[in-house]
């Protein structure tokens, strides 16, 4: 056997003589399914393959920036409240989540409310004595 | 007509800027390097894989599935890499057919009915080998390819392993750890051992 840096034996030369005329005498067939094999992975590593963010960075400087400006323009301005009736209900949802979030708001829902509701019927009614 | 081709232009222009065209070469190069890479290890490559599988149609599944692999998952990589990662894939990809031969094996042993299916004739004209006439040197070279073929197969998987890789390939020890996935030390004993089984088998001056 020879190490690392020494040179190789008769045997190992004459090993790897053989060796070499064997793969020389690989037929044709093979060798032209190999190349195809070849081929088609070189094929597999072309530009098909190419990372994602390479696109952005290919992009012109100038759209990506006017991009970003219309992108904050639209967030900033957001929807107003009374835009649209549409967004009345989404509106009240949030609202309703703020009381959900309040702790107070939160007792008084899922607590007993028995003294509040005798209070609030024992209250004189503001719209009869208007109505009168 | 003449608008859009005055428009047209200054965004084909655009188009092959300075980073494109870069990108596009560099895309180019490294294609081409992998391809004079994978043209130079493909025969070797086959024999390998060929005598640890000792099938031919496997083989050259197995070579095609690692230069598959090398080229999608580390075409990135510097050149420098690609060998022992190219042989390390290799390596898996036989060792994953091995076991599923013997699995298969275990498994058709235990069916009734088991045909001949796998013992295929092969094509004669496609086994034919290159000609190159050189009628008693050939002759000699015929005996001694058969021996070291036979008394390599013979070998266990390791050792043949690192016997191919270092004597055929040319690979120094530490490419071969890399492709065998193992450490030095191992590579130089399984190596030694190989060369001592073979020349014990064929003698010192077999050629």
């Amino acid at each position: 056997m020879s190490p690392m840096t020494s040179p190789l034996t008769d045997f190992e030369r004459n090993a790897r003589a053989v060796l070499e005329e064997s793969v020389a005498r690989i037929d044709a067939h093979t060798r032209s399914r190999l190349n195809q094999a070849r081929q088609l992975a070189v094929e597999s590593a072309g530009p098909r393959h190419r990372r994602w963010w390479r696109t952005f960075a290919l992009m012109p400087a100038g759209a990506v920036a006017a991009a970003l400006v219309l992108a904050v323009l639209l967030w900033q301005r957001g929807p107003t409240v009374h835009e649209s009736p549409l967004l009345e209900g989404r509106i009240t949802g949030v609202e309703d989540m703020d009381l959900l979030a309040d702790a107070d708001g939160l007792d008084l829902v899922e607590g007993w409310d028995g003294p509040f509701y005798e209070w609030a019927a024992d209250q004189p009614d503001p719209n009869a004595q208007s109505e009168s | 007509m003449s608008e859009f081709a005055t428009l047209a232009s200054p965004y084909s222009m655009l188009a092959a800027s300075h980073g494109d065209v870069d990108l596009t070469d560099e895309a180019k190069t490294r294609s081409r390097a992998l391809n004079q890479f994978l043209a130079g290890v493909e025969l070797k490559a086959f024999k390998i894989a060929q005598m640890a599988l000792r099938h031919e149609d496997d083989a050259l599944d197995a070579v095609q599935d690692a230069m598959l692999q090398l080229a999608r998952a580390y075409a990135d990589r510097p050149a420098s890499e690609w060998k022992p990662l190219f042989y390390r894939i290799l390596e898996n990809r036989i060792r994953d057919m091995q076991r599923r031969r013997t699995v298969r094996g275990r498994v058709i042993a235990w069916l009734p009915f088991r045909g001949e299916e796998d013992e295929d004739e092969p094509d004669p004209i496609s086994q034919a080998p290159s000609p190159e006439p050189q009628p008693v040197r050939r002759l000699e070279l015929d005996e001694a390819v058969g021996a070291l073929q036979k008394a390599l197969e013979e070998l266990p998987r390791r050792q043949q392993q690192a016997f191919m890789l270092r004597t055929l390939e040319g690979l120094d020890v530490a490419a071969t750890a890399a492709a065998m996935g193992c450490s030095e030390g191992s590579v130089k004993t399984h190596y030694f051992r190989a060369v001592q089984a073979l020349r014990a088998q064929l003698g010192d001056f077999y050629v």
